[in-house]
């Protein structure tokens, strides 16, 4: 085969017929190889022609070489352009099958809650404050108002480990440390942390349990401040149509005292089976710092007010995911945890 | 305390108010009202038995009633024989719901007609008896049964410490009537009218040890009392409130604490050793045979009503049985007196026994509340059991009640509610509450708080009382706000940045857990890590009384729960305190509370797989360490309770010890039934945080590296880390990185020998290397190797 267009025809006519890359590849090789390829075959006894003739072989064989290239990429790109648009039968997968699980473990749900908490409250300017769990009787009590023999003591039945000392029953002593140390208002903190209390265990309350209290002092604080606060807080958890109710109560720390309702999120406060036909759902209380507990933090009350409110975690939580029982939230039931 | 409704109307016109308003009101203004029974006997008439034969047929005993109901006559069959002939009854005709929620239907029972029901005092939610049908007392054919019964509405309310007013009916329809702006029908009775023996012939001789224990005591006689039943309506009452009816002169002075919150008790005078009474603290080894069957073992601490040979009474909290009043009783002792708060608390607590009594002293009553209620009590006990009322009553009055005026600014109000409220307003709120206002000079406000509120004592309690009545869903919400010019910046909260180690943990496969921190101090004993354990001492149970010094018990035992609820493959860990007493200190000092990281993961069956757990934990704690941004931990050998002897690594950061890594010891693992191996770590994290760094930036490499692996034959007992640091002192500047990746033990390797490879990562910061430099180096490492370890090399 010495002919440069037979054979090119013949290449040509070859690359046509090809059905896959494979095949253009053999093809290649037979007409392009650099040895023994049909295309440099053409060349051999070039040294026995005139220069003329050279002339004229080259150009011919250059010219079959350009054009079996051409029909190469051409029938390539015939060829990638077919499978592409095949894919989706070749390559198809059941889309249905379940994914391959991964190792990953869960953020306990009562941390992406306090998360959430402190995230809204640190956006207002509060600030985590954190103190000890075992606490001195005054921190706990005396400082806040609650002097001993106080009938509200009964509302703080405390685990002692002898006399003056126990695990603190609320995280105000928090607030009065805080107070001690920052001195010159004004002053926003947040007060996480674990609290214990002599119930025994429970579907809605435990010895042991988890409170995050805020306190702001500053210049002409108002119920009204208060109200917006635990407002803005309990919308950014929840969702902006839910409703805050202050009613009043009482605590020895606090003047005036209330506790604080949230309206039902499943019957948005007609009432229902889940608020028990209340239309509001009991978070946590509140009030104006009693001009007392502000003296014991070395805060001169003629000059400043605050306010603080206090909720447990674990109630928060239990209104956010529909959990029914509290001692979930310790028991560490894996089942119970992969869920959030 | 349950509130009747229906007692409230005594004191205040509830006309249009139904029961779910008034629970409503009272909610606003503090008397929470938790649930409400409702009793609505509007449907129920009265009917009168004309007849009663036993039914023939039916296999239970029935029997059928005429029953004539005003303008007919109708049959109805009951299972109770005691609606004899000429009872008056309650009836439910069909169709109507009876009070406990049954609906009445016409029927056939056995081939009898019935039309309706005869109600028993349970099916009407007035009683507890449900053997009988309810027998009338009186009433008309026809008529609702409301014309004889009202209805009701229970309202079970939470009274708060401060308003031990509020602990009777009088003090709850004030608030009512404050909140509905209602004047009161009656407040405090007036003086009662008792007729009687010559005075001072036989008074009752009153001693008071300790003022500050009893600030007042009245005794009061009242002679030829016929006691008997109470009637039906205080007895309705009682019931309604959850206490027993027992006879008239105890119903009375139930009932007016019930009504007026004071507490009083009746001795049968003839049982008391002479008319004297002495308030004084037990003797030792005195006791008590109570009301309530029991005898009572008294202490010196607790307060006692005593006559003159024996306590008859403990203060304020429960009378004794020999001195009650009994159907034989003809001359009864009325006490109404006022005991301190926290010795009635204190006692209360000692005997395990709270009383209605107890509760209300507990909190601080008003002394000048013992002669309201002793009147009350008195002019009942006249009209419903006869008997004389003494004219003169002992009267021990050592620490009268003193007015406590309040000054009050009254923009103070608008200052801290935050709204206006117009001056008039507050004005009228004050007085609706019975407050004394008196407008001064100055504008301020000179204000008397009425008798029975000893919690008002500072300007803001009046704001309180203001704002209650005004309504605090008319203050509207406000976020605070001014110009500051001093502030605190912001940084992140500790917790928040250990969540960059719950996201490697999560990463790793391992869930959060939060566990108690009240352990069993047992347990502790047993696993021996009860050193520095801080023991409580009024445990609710031996299973919670001790604070945990390591997370891992409560981990172990959280992977246990899994195991047996059919979790096999288990990763957890938990970031919480562990409590540990200072060795040293006096007792009474605060614990050290350090913030622990402390994990646990499954780690199969064999050496060879625990092993590998503890290599792959050993990761993910370098992982927890590197995402803090702190410099790497180093691993040192150690032995530890709780962990494998042999498989165990003290944890070091910069020098300092955090904790422990490595597999458990099987012991701990067999002790807690888990079969096979488990890995754990705990360490504080605290110095982690503190060592935390910002991340520098360094510049990327700019010629490449060369790799080159090393196969170190050794003996056993040389440490891979011994090794690493070896050939990173022996490489010099050109090592850029060096980590053992296999430990090979078999052919080609001794016995007692193993073989540790190595990836050494060699690099120049200004040039190529040559692999003539790379070599020369290699070498250099084997030698010394060879030297200091006796290390051989496999090819």
């Amino acid at each position: 085969m010495n002919d440069p267009s037979a054979l090119t025809a013949d290449a040509v006519e070859a690359i046509g017929k090809s059905q896959t890359s494979a095949e253009l590849e053999r093809i290649e090789v037979e007409y392009l190889g650099r040895k023994s390829g049909h295309v440099s075959k053409l060349l051999e006894g070039i040294g026995r022609l005139s220069a003329d003739e050279r002339a004229v072989l080259g150009k011919a064989v250059n010219e079959a070489k350009r054009m079996i290239e051409g029909a190469l990429a051409a029938r390539r790109s015939q060829l990638e352009a077919t499978r592409l648009a095949d894919l989706a039968e070749t390559e198809a997968i059941d889309v249905t099958f379940p994914g391959r699980p991964l190792e990953r473990g869960q953020i306990h749900v009562l941390t992406q809650v306090r998360r959430q908490i402190e995230t809204v409250l640190e956006s207002l300017g509060y600030q985590v404050e954190l103190g000890p769990e075992v606490e001195t009787e005054w921190f706990n009590f005396e400082a806040l108002n609650i002097a001993a023999g106080h009938p509200a003591r009964e509302m703080w039945d405390s685990f002692y480990f002898g006399p003056g000392l126990l695990l603190r029953a609320h995280t105000s002593p928090v607030q009065i440390h805080a107070m001690q140390r920052i001195k010159e208002p004004p002053i926003y903190i947040i007060t996480p942390g674990r609290c214990y209390r002599r119930d025994a265990p429970e579907a809605t309350r435990l010895p042991y349990f988890s409170q995050v209290e805020g306190l702001a002092v500053d210049k002409g604080l108002t119920v009204g401040d208060m109200k917006g606060t635990l407002l803005f807080m309990i919308q950014s958890l929840y969702g902006r149509e839910r409703k805050v109710r202050v009613r009043p109560s009482f605590f020895p720390f606090t003047e005036p005292s209330f506790e604080f309702d949230v309206s039902c999120g499943i019957c948005g406060g007609m009432g229902c089976k889940s608020c028990r036909h209340k239309g509001w759902l009991e978070v946590g209380g509140c009030g104006m710092v009693h001009p007392q507990v502000l003296r014991n933090g070395g805060i001169d009350p003629s000059q400043w007010n605050g306010y603080a409110w206090g909720f447990g975690i674990e109630r928060m939580a239990m209104l956010k995911h529909d959990v029914d029982d509290m001692r979930l939230f310790y028991e560490s039931d894996l089942r119970f945890l992969e869920q959030f | 305390m349950r509130i009747s409704y229906e007692w409230l109307g005594d004191f205040v016109d509830l006309d249009g108010v139904t029961p779910k308003d008034a629970a409503e009101v009272l909610t606003r203004l503090g008397v929470e009202v938790e649930s409400m029974t409702v009793v609505d006997l509007s449907q129920i008439v009265i009917g009168k038995v004309l007849e009663q034969k036993p039914h023939p047929k039916s296999r239970n005993p029935l029997w059928i009633h005429q029953v004539d109901l005003g303008d007919h006559v109708q049959q109805i069959i009951a299972g109770a024989p005691n609606a004899v002939p000429g009872s008056l009854v309650p009836v439910a005709l069909p169709g109507t719901t009876v009070p406990n929620g049954k609906v009445v239907k016409d029927m056939n029972i056995a081939g009898f007609k019935a039309s309706g029901m005869l109600c028993s005092a349970e099916e009407l939610l007035l009683g507890e008896d449900h053997a009988g049908i309810l027998i009338l007392d009186r009433g008309k054919p026809g008529d609702p049964l409301t014309s004889v019964i009202p209805s009701q509405a229970i309202m079970e309310a939470e009274i708060t410490s401060n308003r031990p007013d509020c602990m009777g009916h009088l003090g709850v329809a004030r608030e009512l009537a404050a909140g509905l702006d209602r004047p009161m029908k009656r407040d405090f009775m007036p003086a009662f009218t008792g007729t009687a023996d010559p005075p001072g012939r036989d008074l009752v001789k009153v001693s008071i040890d300790d003022p500050d224990l009893c600030s007042r005591y009245i005794g009061g006689v009242i002679k030829g009392v016929r006691v008997g039943p109470s009637p039906d309506w205080m007895q309705r009452r009682l019931r309604a409130c959850g206490v027993r009816p027992i006879n008239n002169i105890v119903d009375i002075t139930n009932y007016v604490l019930l009504e007026y919150a004071q507490p009083l008790h009746a001795f049968d005078l003839a049982r008391l050793s002479g008319p004297a009474i002495h308030v004084r603290r037990a003797r030792a080894n005195e006791k008590l045979l109570a009301l309530d069957g029991l005898v009572r073992d008294l202490t010196s601490d607790m307060l006692v009503i005593a006559d003159a040979l024996r306590p008859v009474a403990v203060a304020g909290v429960i009378g004794g049985e020999e001195t009650a009043v009994t159907t034989a009783t003809r001359d009864i002792l009325l006490e109404s007196a006022n005991f301190n708060g926290p010795s009635v608390r204190q006692t209360s607590r000692a005997l395990g026994l709270r009383t209605e009594a107890s509760a209300r002293f507990e909190r601080a009553l008003p002394p000048e509340l013992a002669l309201a209620g002793a009147r009350r009590a008195a002019s009942l006990i006249a009209e419903l059991a006869g008997g004389s009322v003494h004219r003169e009553w002992a009267d021990v009055y050592p620490r009268p009640q003193q007015p406590v005026r309040v000054n009050l600014r009254p923009a103070l109000i608008d200052d801290v509610l935050g709204t206006h409220v117009p001056l008039e307003e507050a004005e009228s709120i004050l007085k609706r509450l019975n407050f004394h206002v008196k407008v001064m000079g100055d504008g301020e406000w000179d204000v008397l708080p009425p008798v029975f509120r000893l919690d008002v004592t500072i300007p803001e309690d009046l704001v309180e009382e203001v704002g209650r009545v005004y309504g605090y869903d008319r203050v509207p919400p406000t976020l605070p706000g001014r110009r500051h010019e001093r502030w605190t910046p912001a940084s992140p909260s500790l917790d928040r940045r250990l969540d960059a180690i719950r996201e490697v943990m999560a990463g790793s496969g391992y869930t959060e857990t939060w566990n108690p921190a009240l352990v069993p101090g047992r347990k502790l004993e047993a696993l021996r890590i009860a050193a520095h354990a801080m023991r409580v001492s009024n445990p609710l149970s031996d299973d919670m009384d001790t604070l945990r010094t390591s997370l891992l018990p409560s981990l172990i035992e959280a992977m246990t729960l899994n195991r047996d609820r059919g979790r096999l493959e288990v990763r957890i860990y938990e970031i919480a305190e562990a409590y540990l007493a200072r060795v040293g200190e006096r007792n009474g000092a605060q614990p050290e509370e350090p913030l622990r990281l402390a994990a646990i993961a499954s780690a199969g069956e064999t050496a060879d797989e625990g092993r590998d757990a503890v290599y792959r934990l050993k990761s993910v704690l370098d992982g927890c360490v590197a995402a803090m941004a702190a410099p790497p931990c180093a691993y040192d050998r150690a032995s530890t309770e709780l962990f494998h002897p042999g498989r165990c690594a003290a944890v070091m950061l910069d020098g300092r010890q955090l904790g422990y890594i490595g597999e458990l010891h099987p012991t701990v693992t067999a002790g807690a039934g888990i079969d096979g191996r488990v890995v754990a770590f705990e360490i504080d994290v605290e110095p982690v945080v503190a060592a935390s760094r910002i991340p520098r930036a360094q510049p990327l490499p700019r010629f490449p590296g060369v790799q080159r692996d090393l196969a170190v034959i050794v003996d056993e007992t040389v440490a891979a880390g011994v090794l690493q640091a070896a050939i990173k002192e022996l490489a010099g500047d050109l090592l850029e990185q060096v980590r053992a990746f296999d430990e090979y033990r078999g052919t080609q390797v001794p016995d007692g020998h193993k073989s540790v490879a190595f990836t050494l990562t060699f690099r120049s910061p200004e040039r190529t290397l040559t692999d003539a430099e790379v070599d020369k180096v290699m070498s250099e490492i084997k030698q010394g190797l060879e030297k200091r370890h006796r290390a051989r090399f496999r090819e």
